[in-house]
């Protein structure tokens, strides 16, 4: 089987500063400034072309990260990430400009995304169609509620066809009709036999649309598998969790941030 | 080296987007006025006006004297005014640029050079524009085409080349660390009184001959000179001083290769500065 997102080692830091003159510092000399923050930590991971993965993990456990780093948006601090093909993510309102109207921004981004002018004009009205934003698509985008804005979001990234499309909590704003029809067109994408990441914190969303998971906990992978395999030990998870206390998550997150630095240790 | 030799390929091969996102820059700066994109001239029409009231009227400056030729006062400054609005528009709008939109593009791989690059653009229609209105304007003083003109496209260059060489110093840091943005905005209010634009420099050359030397190390200063003596007709400015020409084109040179080395290093992280 072909690979298309292979993800070997990779880690993301982030600095997090007690106040804006150590961050001066830090960017300035060579000494290192603030304290590090491993949003990832030594995350492996691959997926074969044509799978759906569906990214879970409660709050703060790198979904988000890890899914803007296979799209490119935002570099790796060390590893390496091999995507084949072109990767698209949706996120809320991702990279809408305010100040321009609906069409406007369709043919800004698809500019961008490098088609012609004459492929634009081609896509533009399947686009409209699709977002369903009627005669708002001349009204500035500043003016969209939320649900419009991911509509129009999701439908320019899904018109002009990547091979691998990046979902991250885009459903969750949309009204039923609209996440019914988003989903079936990406089940369409997934009978095309294009690879799909789909960060959800809906299980019931995750599983019905993935085939594979990867569960990830405070940056590390906790498990990656099939459907049937890692979701009854997530729900179980999920369970446990909702009924402990603050006192206990917390020491639960200490011990994971220690097993943590252990794989940071480990590989460095 | 390398680094700049990959910007300049980045430009040549993107220069369609560049101008298509132009186009989108200057829709969208000026959506929410009634008047538009007339605002893009209307604020330096006010300006020109307010120095050359205060300077020409109030402090009532005499012809000035460009090779020879004497010029009136608001000929003269007019001369020089869309010239500095360019550079001051351009290189305020070019610092801030990717800082402002890397949210919206949101690719690494997007080719980053060209960010500032379609914003200085945006700039440059304005100028050409402001070119035109000041060259009829100037054939009702009395100051009519002629020949000299030709070297307008020159420079017209020169300054295209002058803005994106800083720019991507400029873009670069001030996306690292904000305040640059706010050094360079009050350094280059400053500049105006320096760069000839309001008084000749020439003025010095009596009493001051040293500090006078000093200013013309300013690279505008040559754009401006070069601007007047076409526009006046009065010399080959930039076979003249062919001096003052190596000098400028060295400077612009080593700003360009400092200024891509600095954003290929940086192109990458972008996005974690913000």
């Amino acid at each position: 089987m072909e690979k298309s997102i292979r993800v070997k080692n990779v880690s993301k830091k982030y600095k997090l500063y007690k106040n804006k003159k150590e961050q001066l510092l830090d960017v300035v000399t060579r000494k290192s400034y603030g304290q590090d923050f491993y949003a990832l930590a030594n995350i492996d991971f691959e997926a074969e072309k044509g799978d759906v993965v569906g990214f879970i993990g409660i709050n703060g456990s790198g979904k988000s990260t890890l899914s803007n780093i296979i799209a490119g948006i935002v570099p790796e601090t060390t590893g390496t990430v091999e995507v084949n093909g072109d990767a698209a993510l949706i996120a809320v309102s991702a990279g809408l400009k305010g100040d321009l109207t609906g069409r406007e921004n369709i043919e800004l981004k698809c500019l961008m995304l490098g088609f012609s002018k004459k492929e634009i004009k081609n896509m533009e009205d399947d686009i409209i169609e699709f977002s369903e934003l009627g005669e708002f698509i001349d009204q500035p985008v500043k003016s969209y509620s939320s649900g419009m804005k991911s509509r129009l979001g999701f439908a320019i990234s899904v018109t002009v066809d990547p091979d691998i499309l990046i979902i991250d909590e885009a459903l969750s704003v949309g009204d039923k009709t609209f996440a019914e029809k988003s989903l079936a067109k990406m089940k369409q994408f997934k009978e095309k036999g294009k690879t799909m990441i789909f960060v959800s914190h809906s299980i019931a969303q995750v599983k019905q649309f993935c085939e594979k998971i990867l569960w990830l906990e405070y940056g590390t992978v906790k498990d990656f598998g099939t459907v049937e395999e890692v979701m009854p030990k997530y729900e179980k998870f999920i369970r446990q969790w909702r009924k402990m206390s603050k006192a206990e998550r917390e020491t639960y997150k200490q011990e994971a941030d220690k097993r943590k630095k252990k794989i940071l240790e480990m590989t460095s | 080296m390398k680094s700049a030799l990959m910007i300049i390929k980045e430009q040549i091969s993107n220069f369609y987007l560049v101008r298509r996102l132009s186009l989108y820059e200057l829709k969208s700066k000026n959506q929410n006025n009634y008047l538009g994109i007339l605002w893009e001239f209307l604020n330096p029409a006010i300006q020109i006006l307010i120095y050359w009231f205060v300077f020409g009227t109030l402090r009532s400056r005499d012809p000035v004297d460009v090779g020879g030729v004497h010029i009136q006062f608001f000929s003269w400054l007019l001369a020089a005014f869309f010239m500095w609005n360019f550079f001051y528009q351009s290189t305020i709008q070019g610092s801030k640029s990717i800082y402002t939109k890397l949210r919206m593009l949101s690719k690494m791989n997007f080719p980053m050079s060209v960010i500032p690059s379609y914003v200085i653009f945006a700039q440059f229609y304005i100028h050409i524009v402001m070119l035109l209105i000041s060259i009829v304007i100037l054939q009702f003083s009395g100051y009519y085409i002629n020949m000299y003109y030709v070297q307008l496209i020159y420079y017209i260059f020169a300054a295209y080349c002058l803005v994106f060489a800083v720019s991507l110093i400029t873009s670069t840091l001030s996306t690292i660390v904000r305040d640059f943005h706010m050094l360079l905005n009050s350094s280059l209010r400053m500049m105006l009184y320096v760069s000839g634009v309001l008084w000749p420099i020439t003025i010095l050359a009596n009493e001051f001959p040293k500090i006078m030397q000093f200013l013309k190390l300013n690279p505008l200063i040559y754009l401006i000179d070069g601007y007047r003596s076409a526009l006046f007709g009065v010399e080959w400015h930039f076979i003249v001083h062919w001096q003052y020409t190596i000098y400028f084109w060295g400077l612009v040179i080593v700003l360009f290769i400092i200024g891509s080395a600095l954003h290929v290093k940086f192109r990458r992280h972008f996005i974690d500065f913000l």
